[in-house]
Formats: structure tokens, sequence, C-alpha cells
């Protein structure tokens, strides 16, 4: 058995990810397929490990960490099977730069549903140089991706055959049929915008639009940019509509939320900030995958 | 019908494999089920005949005899009537430690194909015998299906006309041979035609069917990559010499690819400048570990990735000074209690994000990491009490770290191994790097 690669994936490509293909057979491994194409069965991210608590039991725990980088937050659960990585995770404090390697999982609450986690085989606690090195190699795996998803849209018909002429190997031209069939025509510009933007993250000269200078003790948290003042104020709408939204106890439906937040005029990264900062505050939390409840 | 009388056999069979609990009757009933409705593989239907009926079909004795060409991997209880076109053998280290096997190649009217021979002892394999293989498996290892004879397989030797003779696959250089790159030659390539410099050579004797004959053997280069070479007649080679090579053939050694060429092979020598410099040549080639395992190996490869894992096995161990095999609890497998030989290796995973590799760092470079002597190891493992704290001083110094390591590069049916002549933990500045990348990208 060939060991499977870790990718280095941004969790804003890996959180876009509804389709789950493989297992087909009785040991055959399963893969979470991106909407650039990538077939992720294991994956190691770098960043900054912003919470973790015991969403389980004290008999059965279940340590669920957000791990954030530059494009958005790894969702990560470890429990009485991954006894290392939940052991490493419980003694975390945050926020700290955190290696993880391990399984791409998905959770489906309901048909059309599709949330995206990691389960740890490996969990570390490392340096902002090894988060920055982490960064770029996940730029040039995402480069690799955008160009060859250039080359699939440009093509007609799309085939598995056509992508191996071209020299792209059987397992990136299997990866880009299947995203191509189950999500349609991806928004390459998107993707493009966001490799730019992680680019710009690692470099000093970008970081001028911040309007007060940085504190000396820069705070090593990856959503760490200069808050605009009308946050609080979109916080506080934020936690209004969670609890709105929480109408049978199980607390409000991501999905809901982002509806809501829109109609309020509350872009999906802001809400999304918003979000994390109460869940920072512990305002809010996730009492299972997918939905926040007021505290 | 013939098909009935074919199908008897399976039908006991599949019987016997049950325990008689379910009716001959039944048994054929379903298995024309199996055959003619659903149209699965014989070998499939008695499987899930079998399972169906809570039965292990491990238990199945009876394979179905197939050609070389027909089989496929994943086939259990493979039955074949097949020439041995080659043996070899070599060690292995399994979970129980090493072990001597047999591998090479065999075949039948239709094809050749690679065979493992896990327990030779009580199996008979000569080259050129006809013989009937029953229960054996295959497997699928780099794009090509393999026969595995684990403990179950049987082999028989047979009448010499049942089959003709297998030519090897090797044909005598005929028509204008293939041009390559040093990088682009793969396992059982004939009749290559190539330009490398010579890097090193020396003579060796060896003997070939008992008879004893001069090698020269070295390695050769050129923009591509390194490759292993020998040469099994004079022509004269000298380092630093630009060949143009017409002829040769490629054999692999745990899947490195060699180039072999002998008498029929035609040797020219090029002007010096005709490549770049030896010093330039003899660089170690950055590689993927994606095109390390599309090749099955490399001489003298460079790897950039992060090392995520630091297997069991790392930090200080102890071997056994007669055969040095690694000691568990003060015991060698073959040589019993005795006093260990201590030593320091790490066992790690090095992966970049196109493919995984183990990589095996010796006791010079674990000492260069630690920054530690083995003799200070050895003193930190006693006040400790427990060996371990070795290895877990390297998991924290090592895990999630890039590094860039070079060395030769094996593949077996683990992957790929480097063993690691020289590492580095790799510092890189990242802001140059992600500037270049940006203003590529914004044109």
């Amino acid at each position: 058995m060939i060991r499977e690669v870790a990718w280095r994936l941004f969790a804003g490509e890996y959180n876009e990810s509804r389709l789950e293909a493989g297992g087909g057979g009785d040991r055959a491994p399963t893969y979470v397929v991106t909407p650039l194409g990538a077939r992720v069965n294991r994956l190691f991210a770098v960043g900054v490990l912003t919470d973790v608590e015991n969403v389980g039991t004290d008999g059965q725990p279940m340590w669920r960490a957000r791990v954030s980088d530059p494009t958005g937050t790894f969702h990560v659960y470890a429990g009485q099977y991954q006894p290392e990585a939940a052991t490493m995770l419980s003694k975390i404090k945050p926020p700290a730069f955190t290696a993880i390697m391990g399984k791409s999982r998905t959770y489906t609450p309901d048909p059309g549903t599709v949330y995206t986690s990691i389960r740890p085989e490996m969990v570390k606690v490392v340096d902002a140089y090894v988060r920055d090195y982490w960064i770029l190699e996940a730029c040039r795996s995402l480069k690799q991706r955008l160009a060859a998803m250039r080359e699939a849209q440009a093509m007609d018909p799309l085939t598995k055959d056509g992508l191996v002429a071209l020299g792209y190997s059987e397992d990136v031209a299997d990866g880009i049929v299947a995203a191509t069939t189950h999500y349609g025509k991806v928004d390459l510009p998107r993707y493009g915008s966001l490799l730019a933007e992680a680019l710009r993250y690692l470099l000093p000269e970008y970081r001028a639009f911040v309007e007060e200078p940085a504190p000396a003790a820069r705070t090593p948290n990856a959503v760490a940019r200069e808050k605009p003042k009308a946050a609080d104020d979109v916080e506080d709408k934020v936690m209004a509509l969670v609890g709105e939204l929480d109408k049978d106890g199980k607390g409000a439906p991501w999905d809901a939320l982002l509806a809501a937040a829109a109609k309020a005029g509350i872009a999906k990264e802001a809400l999304e900030e918003a979000v994390n900062e109460l869940l920072d505050k512990g305002l809010i939390y996730e009492p299972i995958l997918g939905r926040m409840k007021k505290i | 019908m013939d098909m009935k009388d074919e199908l008897e056999p399976h039908v006991r069979d599949i019987v016997r494999a049950l325990g008689g609990k379910v009716s001959e009757q039944e048994v054929e009933r379903e298995l024309g089920n199996y055959l003619n409705v659903y149209r699965v593989s014989l070998d499939t239907a008695k499987r899930s005949i079998v399972k169906k009926h809570g039965g292990n079909p491990a238990d199945l004795s009876l394979g179905v005899t197939k050609t070389v060409r027909d089989l496929v991997p994943g086939e259990q209880n493979v039955n074949l009537l097949a020439r041995i076109v080659s043996v070899n053998e070599k060690e292995v280290e399994t979970e129980g430690g090493s072990k001597a096997i047999r591998y090479g190649f065999l075949g039948d009217g239709t094809g050749t194909i690679p065979y493992t021979a896990w327990n030779p002892d009580g199996v008979e394999l000569a080259k050129g015998d006809v013989v009937r293989i029953q229960n054996a498996y295959t497997k699928e290892f780099k794009g090509r299906v393999e026969v595995h004879l684990g403990a179950r397989a049987v082999v028989t030797k047979e009448d010499d006309a049942l089959l003709p003779a297998v030519e090897p696959s090797r044909a005598a250089p005929a028509g204008p041979a293939t041009a390559a790159k040093v990088g682009e030659l793969r396992e059982r390539m004939g009749n290559v035609a190539l330009t490398a410099r010579v890097l090193s050579v020396e003579a060796r004797e060896v003997k070939v069917d008992g008879e004893a004959k001069t090698v020269y053997s070295g390695v050769l280069a050129d923009e591509s990559g390194k490759v292993q070479f020998s040469a099994w007649k004079d022509f004269g080679l000298a380092e630093g010499d630009v060949l143009r090579i017409e002829g040769g053939y490629v054999k692999s050694w745990r899947g490195i690819p060699q180039l072999s060429f002998d008498e029929r092979a035609t040797v020219t020598k090029l002007a010096a400048d005709a490549l770049p410099p030896r010093e330039a040549l003899a660089q170690s080639p950055r590689m993927w570990i994606e095109d390390l395992a599309e090749r099955g190996g490399a001489v003298d490869a460079t790897v950039r990735g992060i090392l995520i894992d630091v297997k069991d096995g790392s930090g200080l161990i102890y071997r056994c000074p007669e055969c040095r095999r690694v000691l568990r609890k003060n015991t060698c497998r073959i040589h019993g209690e005795v006093q260990g030989l201590a030593d320091l290796r790490v066992k790690a995973v090095v992966d970049d994000g196109s493919g995984a590799l183990t990589a095996v760092f010796g006791k010079d470079l674990t000492e260069l990491l630690l920054e530690k002597t083995i003799d200070e190891c050895i003193a930190q493992a006693k006040e400790a009490m427990d060996q371990e704290v070795v290895r877990d001083e390297l998991a924290d110094l090592l895990i999630a770290q890039p590094v860039e390591i070079r060395g030769n590069v094996t593949s077996d049916d683990y992957g790929l191994m480097m063993i690691v002549d020289s590492a580095r933990i790799l510092k890189v500045d990242v802001q140059e790097e992600a500037r270049a990348m940006l203003e590529e990208l914004e044109g």
C-alpha cells in the first residue's frame, strides 16, 4: 500500500468541497474532491490554532480545534481513536502556530450540506517560519491546480484522456474531471485572488494598509489584521441573529445565519470574522459542527 | 454440457469450503446465477458464495487456471502453467525481521510477468523449468500486475514440452536505437541510445555462470540525472569521457534503473565539451517524489519536503554484533541473547506535497541533527531509564520541519526509500519566493 500524499491546501479551498469520492472497494481510500480537483485523503496544514475545547464528555473526550490560515479556518476533531493527537491538542494554549497532518473528513447533517474537517494523525506546535513556509507551499500547490483547471476549461469536450495527453498524471486528470462534473465551471478568478491574497500575506509591503502602526510585539494570530471600528456593530448584529435563528435549541444553522447576514448587509467574510471573534470571546459556541449557539 | 463439467470441481470446492453445510445443487444453482446473470468472474463468484454462507474464502483451494495476459490485480487462488524465465534471490526486511525471498519473471505463450516467492524453501524454482503454480495471488505494483507465491502456493514441475521457450524480454539490438536522456531511462527498456559523461568507472571481476568476467561499472550523467552502468566489454572508458552509447538496455536494482551494455552496443567517444563539465553534472538533481515514484528510484537525488513522521525504531537502537539486526529486549532473532552494539538512526517519512518517501538517516547524520554524540545519547537514555527519550527528542526537533535530503532512492512494495547521504533543515527566504510568485501571477 503506497502512502497517501499529504496535500498542502488552503482552508479557503478545502472548505468549499462538497464532493466525496472513492471508497468503492473494501479498503479503498476515500477522497474529498475540492472545486479545483485536488483529491484529498490526507492533508498537511499549518496555521494559528485559535481555540480548542472538549466537545465530548470527560469520559469520552472529543477535542475540537480551529486552525486559521490566511484564507479560512480548518476544523480539527480528535477523539479516542487519535489519542496522541487528542492529547497534544488538549495541551496547546491558543493562540499558537500549529502544524496538523491528518485525514480528510466530511460531515453531512442533511442532504446538500457538507462540512469538511480534519481528523489529525499528528499535531505539533511550530514557529512562524514553518507557518510561512507552509503558506508558500500551499500557494505553489494552488497555482498548479489553477493552471491545470484553466487548461481543462479550455478543452471541449473535457476528457480524462485529453488531460493525460496534455501531460497531466492520471490522478490529476481524475480529480479535474470529477470536480468539473460535480461543481460545474469553477470560478477561477476567485481562486486566483485567493492565491494573490495568500502571497501578499507573506509580504511586509502589503501590510501597509493597517491604519494604526502594528504593535511591536505583533500577536501571532493569522486573523489579527486591524479590526475596523464597525466590527463591533457587526458582532452585535451577528450575536442577535444567532439568538433569533436558534429555533430548536440546537443552535443557529450556518446556512440560515449566512442568509440572514446577507439580508442585513453583512458580507460572508465579515460574518466569518465576527463569528470567529464571538467564538474567541466565548460568547457563542458550536455545539455541533455547523451550528452556532449563545452561551 | 461442457460448462457444467468444467464447473463441477469448483462446485465441490465451494461445498468443501463451507464444510458441507450447503448442498451441491444449491451451490451449483448459485454459481450459475453469479456467472450467467451477474456475469462476475469465476473467482469472485466462488468467494462471494462462500462469504454469503458464512464461510472463509481462504478455505477455497481450487483456483482457475489462467494465462499471464489474463491476470488482473487482486486475484486470489490463481493457477498458472508457466515457464520460469529468471530466478533471483534477495533479503527483505519484514515485520518479523529479514527474510530471503526469490523473485524474477515467469511467462507463457501470452506474455511474461514478475513474480515473488515469499517462502522459497518448499518451492522448487529453476530457471527454464515449466511449472504448474496453484494458489498464487496477484497484486499491482507501479501499474503492473505481479504474481505472488505466499504460504499457500504449491509449485509442481511439469513436462517441458507443455509450453514454448520464453524469449528473454531483452531483444538484441536491431534497427535504430531509441534516444533517451538519463532521466528518462526506465526498467526493461531495450536498445536505447544516449549521450552521457562518465563520472566514475572501475573494473570488477565477477562470475557469470561459473565463468570469470570483467565488468566495468560506475556512474554516467547528463543534464537530466545520473545512472549507474555496467559495461560487459572493455570499451576503454575513463572518468570524464563523453560517450555516445547505442544499443544499451536497462535493468533495475530495487527500482533504480541501471544501464547495461555489451559487445553488441556501439560506444563512441565525443568531444569533451559535448556536455556540461563534470562538476556541473555531478550535482544532485532536485526531484519531486512523484517523479521518483514513476521512475522507480534514482541515483543521488535531492528532495525538499516536510518531515512528517519519525517512525518506531528511530533514535538509540542496539544491534546484534554478529549480523547487525536490530535487537528486541537484548535478543537477536537469529543469535539469541547478545551484548548489543549501540547505534543511532532516524527512519522518517518525508512528504513534498507530490508524494511521500521513507528516509533513513544513519548514525553520523543523526548525531549531526541532534548536535550530540552517540555516547551522550547513551548517557541521556541511562539517566531517563528509557531508550525512547532519544526518539522523542528527534521527533520534537524534526517533525513538521522543512528539510532538504540527498541520497539514493530505491523502491519496493512498501514504496520509496532514500538512504540519506546529506541532510539539512531547509531555510528559504519565504518573502523573496512569495514576491517572485506574485510578480509572475500579476504579470
